[in-house]
């Protein structure tokens, strides 16, 4: 399935495309564990994805439970909390990655641009196209720098001057000036910050809309991590971005929604970031972000 | 309780803003004090002790800079910490203030206007002054709002004060006797600065009592 008729798709309750009726169904979605003040669009930013009470399961272990939330376009959203609260298991449900565990069960409604993602007539393999996936451990291929980026391109038989496509994926990933004249060299060459550029260079390259983040600079010192925090504000110029980490810092520091979730896969609060750090709603938020237990 | 040192840090820090204002509370009494009894030896108690007052207010500003770097406060502790960190301030002035009732005491030469009680509006401002730091010992939101209701009634009482200065002045003979006018310059405007300092104590108290405010509630109502 293509991007377009994904897109095009009329199974959602809003039929995709519409402003006014994006609108409508931002302003009349469930928003269980969101603040009030949260709901609908964010700071002018419209909805990009959406989950309505989301479960997963694995096996008889429910890993999330009844998640509602709103993802705004072309913003950093932050997931926080715990180990095993299930921040990365709901990351993973937006581009169907828990599809590839056989124990994952997964129920509720996920809309990218107002298409469930979780249709029958959704191919996963397209729509991980649209969303983009670096992982906390740089990852690139055993291959030269060109081709890590090119690779995506390539597994799609999608049409285009690569040359300026890796170009630009480098440029935008911030890694360009390093590595222009050595682009044939292999990318295990490069330091530990330099591959997880390569891995967001790769992840971009196919411009997808959504670029999922796990825990995608804790691997790495912190000049490194500075220049992924650096890198991330500026790709949230062009993609909608949505990231997991351990650093509650790091996630006050460059996001501008944060959703908390804590044990037992609940998401407990979801909202600016600003609010989140400097006056949250619920008491087990503030004793969570505080330091008080956790 | 995770952070165990951290929140004996925040802790600690509390107490040590509440001793820093028991000390400038009593700085202040005994600067009215030495008004009451043209006291030289108390005025320069409260003068030379200003060292102290200022060398406490620069270890709390230190711990709280500490806390903000090493601990990377958030929500209820960042308002803590920051709060804090601007009643100290306040706190300072205070004791600057206090130091100022000293110098003029050490300076006044004579006692000319008996009909204003001075010590009516220092009772009033240590009042404002305690109430103020007990709200944020108690995290009481209720009485910050009462504290800058008085500051009203306050400023009220200092501009009555100062009327009853000028009216005094206009209407005697002082500045008609030879000799006297640079000398009774002098003592009015004394008085007045005097007037016009204990209003500005009952002013940080408020700023003490919005800061708490915002401490305990996010509410930012009564800064300015």
């Amino acid at each position: 399935m293509t991007r377009e008729n994904m897109t095009d798709e009329a199974s959602s309750p809003a039929d995709g495309g519409d402003p006014t009726t994006d609108e409508m169904l931002v302003e009349t979605s469930p928003t269980a564990g969101v603040s009030e003040s949260d709901s609908g669009t964010a700071g002018g930013s419209r909805t990009l994805v959406e989950a309505r009470n989301v479960n997963v399961w694995y096996d008889d272990d429910q890993a999330l439970n009844d998640i509602s939330l709103e993802i705004p376009e072309n913003r950093v959203t932050a997931m926080i909390g715990p180990s095993g609260c299930g921040k990365s298991t709901f990351l993973r449900c937006i581009n169907r990655m828990n599809d590839l565990i056989d124990a994952a069960r997964v129920e509720g409604d996920l809309f990218l641009r107002n298409k469930n993602v979780y249709d029958d007539d959704v191919d996963p393999v397209a729509l991980r196209r649209r969303v983009g996936m670096v992982f906390q451990k740089p990852n690139p291929f055993p291959k030269s720098i060109y081709d890590n980026v090119a690779y995506g391109l390539e597994i799609q038989d999608k049409e285009g001057d690569y040359d300026e496509i890796v170009e630009r994926s480098l440029k935008r990933a911030a890694l360009w000036d390093e590595v222009e004249d050595q682009l044939d060299e292999s990318g295990l060459e490069l330091s530990g910050g330099q591959q997880q550029r390569l891995c967001i260079a790769r992840a971009i390259a196919p411009d997808p809309e959504v670029l999922l983040m796990d825990e995608p600079a804790s691997a790495l010192d912190p000049v490194a991590t500075s220049k992924i925090e650096d890198l991330i504000s500026e790709l949230a110029e062009e993609y909608t971005v949505v990231i997991v980490t351990h650093n509650m810092q790091q996630a006050a520091r460059i996001s501008d929604k944060t959703a908390v979730f804590l044990t037992g896969g609940e998401l407990v609060e979801f909202g600016d970031t600003q609010k989140i750090f400097e006056n949250p709603d619920s008491q087990r938020v503030e004793d969570y972000i505080t330091g008080k237990f956790g | 309780m995770a952070r165990t040192d951290y929140q004996t840090s925040l802790s600690e820090l509390r107490g040590d803003v509440l001793y820093m204002s028991e000390v400038v509370a009593e700085r202040l009494r005994m600067g009215l004090d030495t008004l009451d009894r043209k006291d030289d030896d108390l005025a320069r108690e409260v003068i030379e002790g200003d060292d102290e007052i200022n060398e406490m207010y620069l270890d709390l500003e230190q711990d709280c800079i500490d806390l903000i770097a090493l601990q990377q406060p958030v929500a209820s502790d960042l308002r803590f910490i920051a709060a804090s960190f601007k009643i100290i301030t306040d706190l300072e002035r205070i004791g600057d203030l206090a130091v100022n009732l000293g110098e003029y005491t050490l300076d006044a030469e004579q006692d000319l206007f008996p009909d204003v009680d001075v010590q009516r509006l220092g009772d009033v401002t240590l009042e404002m002054l305690d109430d103020a730091m007990e709200t944020y010992a108690n995290e009481d939101a209720d009485n910050c709002f009462d504290v800058a209701d008085r500051d009203d009634e306050l400023d009220a009482m200092c501009e009555a004060a100062s009327e009853l200065v000028m009216r005094d002045l206009i209407q005697s003979d002082r500045l008609d006797e030879e000799g006297e006018v640079e000398s009774t310059m002098q003592d009015v405007s004394r008085l007045l600065l005097t007037i016009r300092d204990l209003e500005r104590v009952g002013d940080h108290a408020v700023n003490i009592a919005a800061r708490t405010l915002y401490m305990v509630e996010n509410d930012d109502e009564l800064l300015y």
